[in-house]
C-alpha cells in the first residue's frame, strides 16, 4: 500500500494483491457471489496464496458482517447470504490448493443442529452463521435433528464440536441423550458438545455434563473458540 | 366463488403444491418484504412507540397481502408452497365472521373485532403462565384457581408448563405428554370449578396435536367452547403437526387460536421487514388454518445475536411494530386479534407491571380484543406465575379501552423509559421475579401484602399520569 500527496491531494495506493483482497472481501459485504466468484478467479490469476485470499478477503467480509449483525445492523438473510458469497469463492480457491491448507483456513468444525421434537429453527440459523462468520466450518442438520443423526454427521465430518438447540423445555431432555449415547458409544473424548436455546440454562448444561453453553449466538461464537483451544 | 375450503388447503400443502427448498423460501421472503419496506416507504420510529398514523397502518396491510400472495405459505414437512392467488384471499378474508363465541352457561363471551379507539371493553383472554415450570397436581389447580378467580378474567391460556407426568419427565411428542394432555385439563377443569367458573374458557397449547387431542371430551375435558392452539412457524411456515391441531379442531368444532406474528432480525428482515410479514401471516392464519372462529395471536418477537431475551415482545421495535400491525388487521380485516405479550421481568415485579402496560398500549388502543401474555419466558423456575399479573392485565386492558392512540403512545413512552435499560444481558433481562407460593398465601389464595403494595403503587402511577381505573 503506497500513501501519496499530490497538489494538495492525498490518498492511498492499493497493490494488486490488496485491491483483490479488498474486492473479495466487499463481495462478501454485498452479498455478491458472482462478484466473489469473479475476484477468487482474479486471485488465481494473481497467484495470490488461496490461504490469504481467504483469511485476509473472504473472511474478513464476513467477520463485518457477523459484526454488524451483532450491533442489530444487518439481519439473518444477511448473515446467509455473506456466508453463501464466500463459500462460492471457495469453491473456485479450493481447486488451488492443498487440502491441509484448506482445513489450515478453518478454527475448526461444528456439526450443529436443533434436538429431536422441536422444529425452532432460527436461533439455529442464526448461531451457525455467526460461526461460519467467525471461521468454523459448519454442517449443519436442522432441526428435528434425532442424537444419531448428531453422532454420524460428526464422525462422517471428523467434527470437533457437536452443538444442540432446543426452544421447548419439553425437548431438552434430548441433549441429555446426546451425551449419554456418546458415551455408550465409547466416543465421548472425541467431541466437545455445547448446547443452547431459549429455555436452556449454564445449570442445565453443567448438570447434563455438556462442555459448553452459550447464552445467546455471541457467546456460543465465544465458548466455541474456547472449546477448540483446548 | 367461495374461499378454498380446508380439505383443498390440505390437499396443497401434502399433494399438490410446488416443491421448494426451505432456503429458498426464506431467502424469497427477504427479498420480497425488502422490496415492499421500500416500496410501500415503511421506517421504524423509535419516538413513536404507538402511531396514531392510519394511512401507515393501511400501507402495512397493502404491504402484507402482497406478500401473502407474493410467496405463499410453506409446509416444512411436505416441503410443498400453498399459495393463493388474490381473488382466493380476498374471498377468505370476506367470509370471516368477525366473532367468536366461547365459554359455557354464565361464562359464555363473544370475542369480537374491536376498532381502533373502541371504548367498548375488551375480552381478557389471558396467558397465565407460559414456559415456566409448575408440579403436576395440587400446586397447578392453585395457580390456575388464582387465574379464574379474577372477575376480568373470561379466559385463559394453558401451558405447558408442566414439565412431568405421573413423575416422569415428560418430552415433546411422546406419549407421556399425550397423557399429560388429558391430566392438564383434568386439573385445569378442578381449578374453575373451586373459583365457581365451571363454564370458564380455556385454550390447550400441549406441543404435540395427539395430546390435545387426548384431552378433548366435552363433559370432563377439552369443550366445543374451549380451544386449541396452532402456531405459524416465522415465517410463514407450517408442518403436519400444527395441521393435524386444525384438521382436528375443524373436526371436533373447538375454537382454533392462532399463534403467529413477525420476528425482527429473522427472515424479512428489520422491524419493517417483519412487520409485514406479521400481516402475511395473520392472513396465512386466515387462509391456511382457516380461522374463520378463533382468535389471532398477533406478535413481534425480537431476534438478535446478544440480546439475552429470544422474544423480548415489549422491546420497543416490538412496539412500534405491534401497535402498526394491531391498527392493520383492525382496519382491514374481520380477524379478532389479540395480544401476546411475554415478559422479560417475572411476576410479583415492578418491571413485569411496567412491561404489561406498554403490551396493552400497543394493543387495546390500536383495535385488538383480547390480551394474551406469559411469564417471563425461558427462565425455567418452577412456580414461576400467579393470577395477580394477571388481574393487572384486565384492570389495565379494561382502563386502556377509553383511551386515544396519542396519550397509549406517550403511557408508553414513560414505561419504557423506566424499564428498557434494564433489558441487558448483564441482568439477563431483567428481575427474575417470584414464585406462586412467595406471592400467593396458598391456604387463603389471596396474594400477599407486599406484592399488592406494589402492584397498587404502579397502578397509583399510572392514575397519576392520566389513566382512569
Amino acid at each position: 500500500m503506497l500513501y501519496f500527496t499530490y497538489l494538495g491531494f492525498s490518498g492511498i495506493i492499493l497493490t494488486v494483491e490488496e485491491e483483490i483482497l479488498q474486492s473479495l472481501s466487499d463481495a462478501v459485504l454485498n452479498f455478491d457471489a458472482d462478484a466473489a466468484i469473479d475476484a477468487a478467479k482474479a486471485s488465481v490469476e494473481a497467484k495470490i496464496s488461496p490461504v490469504k485470499a481467504i483469511e485476509e478477503g473472504l473472511a474478513k467480509g464476513l467477520r463485518v458482517v457477523g459484526d454488524k449483525f451483532e450491533a442489530g445492523e444487518l439481519w439473518l438473510p444477511h448473515l446467509v447470504l455473506g456466508a453463501e458469497a464466500l463459500e462460492a469463492a471457495v469453491k473456485v480457491l479450493e481447486g488451488h490448493m492443498a487440502l491441509e491448507d484448506l482445513e489450515s483456513t478453518s478454527r475448526g468444525t461444528i456439526v450443529i443442529g436443533t434436538v429431536e421434537g422441536d422444529i425452532h429453527d432460527l436461533g439455529l440459523r442464526i448461531v451457525a452463521s455467526m460461526l461460519r462468520a467467525n471461521g468454523f466450518r459448519v454442517y449443519d442438520i436442522g432441526c428435528d435433528a434425532h442424537t444419531l443423526n448428531f453422532i454420524e454427521k460428526a464422525k462422517e465430518v471428523n467434527a470437533d464440536i457437536i452443538a444442540a438447540s432446543s426452544l421447548m423445555t419439553t425437548t431438552m431432555p434430548f441433549m441429555k441423550d446426546l451425551v449419554e449415547a456418546l458415551e455408550a458409544a465409547g466416543i465421548r473424548d472425541q467431541y466437545k458438545v455445547m448446547v443452547g436455546g431459549g429455555p436452556v440454562s449454564e445449570e442445565w448444561a453443567k448438570a447434563i455434563g455438556v462442555d459448553g453453553y452459550g447464552k445467546d449466538a455471541a457467546e456460543a461464537v465465544h465458548v466455541a473458540k474456547e472449546l477448540v483451544k483446548r | 366463488m367461495a374461499a378454498p375450503t380446508l380439505w383443498e388447503v390440505l390437499d396443497r400443502a401434502c399433494n399438490t403444491g410446488p416443491v421448494m427448498a426451505t432456503k429458498d423460501f426464506d431467502m424469497k421472503i427477504f427479498s420480497v418484504a425488502t422490496r415492499l419496506t421500500k416500496e410501500y416507504d415503511i421506517k421504524y420510529d423509535p419516538k413513536t412507540p404507538v402511531s396514531s398514523d392510519d394511512s401507515l397502518a393501511d400501507d402495512v396491510w397493502k404491504a402484507g397481502l402482497q406478500l401473502f400472495t407474493e410467496v405463499g405459505a410453506y409446509c416444512m414437512n411436505s416441503s410443498r408452497l400453498i399459495q393463493f392467488d388474490e381473488s382466493e384471499v380476498r374471498q377468505g378474508l370476506k367470509e370471516m365472521r368477525g366473532e367468536a363465541v366461547v365459554g359455557e352457561g354464565s361464562e359464555r363471551r363473544t370475542l369480537k373485532l374491536r376498532k381502533v379507539e373502541d371504548s367498548s371493553p375488551p375480552s381478557i383472554i389471558c396467558g397465565g403462565v407460559i414456559e415456566s415450570n409448575f408440579p403436576e397436581g395440587e400446586n397447578f389447580v392453585k395457580l390456575y384457581q388464582t387465574i379464574a378467580q379474577e372477575p376480568l378474567i373470561d379466559g385463559f391460556y394453558v401451558g405447558p408448563p408442566l414439565q412431568s407426568s405421573e413423575g416422569r419427565l415428560v418430552r415433546s411428542g411422546t406419549p407421556l405428554e399425550t397423557h399429560l394432555g388429558r391430566s392438564m385439563v383434568s386439573w385445569v377443569r378442578e381449578a374453575i370449578r373451586r373459583a365457581g367458573r365451571p363454564g370458564l374458557h380455556f385454550i390447550s397449547a400441549c406441543t404435540s396435536a395427539l395430546a390435545n387431542v387426548a384431552a378433548a371430551d366435552p363433559h370432563e375435558g377439552l369443550r366445543r367452547s374451549d380451544g386449541i392452539v396452532s402456531t405459524i412457524m416465522p415465517e410463514l411456515k407450517t408442518d403436519y403437526e400444527n395441521l393435524n391441531k386444525i384438521v382436528y379442531s375443524h373436526d371436533y368444532g373447538c375454537i382454533k387460536h392462532v399463534y403467529n406474528g413477525g420476528m425482527i432480525g429473522g427472515w424479512a428482515g428489520g422491524p419493517e421487514g417483519a412487520l409485514i410479514v406479521s400481516i402475511a401471516n395473520a392472513i396465512m392464519a386466515v387462509m391456511v388454518y382457516q380461522m374463520s372462529v378463533g382468535a389471532s395471536y398477533h406478535a413481534l418477537g425480537y431476534l438478535r445475536a446478544s440480546t439475552p431475551n429470544y422474544s423480548a415482545f415489549v422491546t420497543r421495535p416490538c412496539l412500534w411494530g405491534s401497535s402498526i400491525g394491531s391498527q392493520a388487521l383492525s382496519r382491514n380485516t374481520k380477524i379478532i386479534n389479540t395480544a401476546v405479550a411475554m415478559t422479560n421481568a417475572g411476576p410479583g415485579t415492578e418491571m413485569q407491571l411496567q412491561e404489561i402496560v406498554s403490551a396493552i398500549c400497543a394493543s387495546i388502543p390500536c383495535g385488538r380484543e383480547g390480551l394474551s401474555q406469559g411469564a417471563r419466558r425461558f427462565k425455567v423456575v418452577p412456580l414461576l406465575g400467579s393470577g395477580l399479573e394477571n388481574r393487572f392485565w384486565g384492570e389495565v386492558g379494561h382502563a386502556m379501552s377509553r383511551v386515544k392512540r396519542d396519550f397509549a403512545n406517550h403511557l408508553a413512552e414513560e414505561m419504557l423509559q423506566r424499564y428498557e435499560h434494564r433489558i441487558t444481558r448483564e441482568s439477563d433481562g431483567g428481575p427474575l421475579g417470584h414464585t406462586l407460593d412467595e406471592i400467593y398465601d396458598l391456604k387463603t389464595l389471596q396474594p400477599r401484602r407486599r406484592f399488592l403494595d406494589v402492584y397498587e403503587r404502579v397502578k397509583r402511577e399510572l392514575e397519576d399520569l392520566g389513566l382512569e381505573f
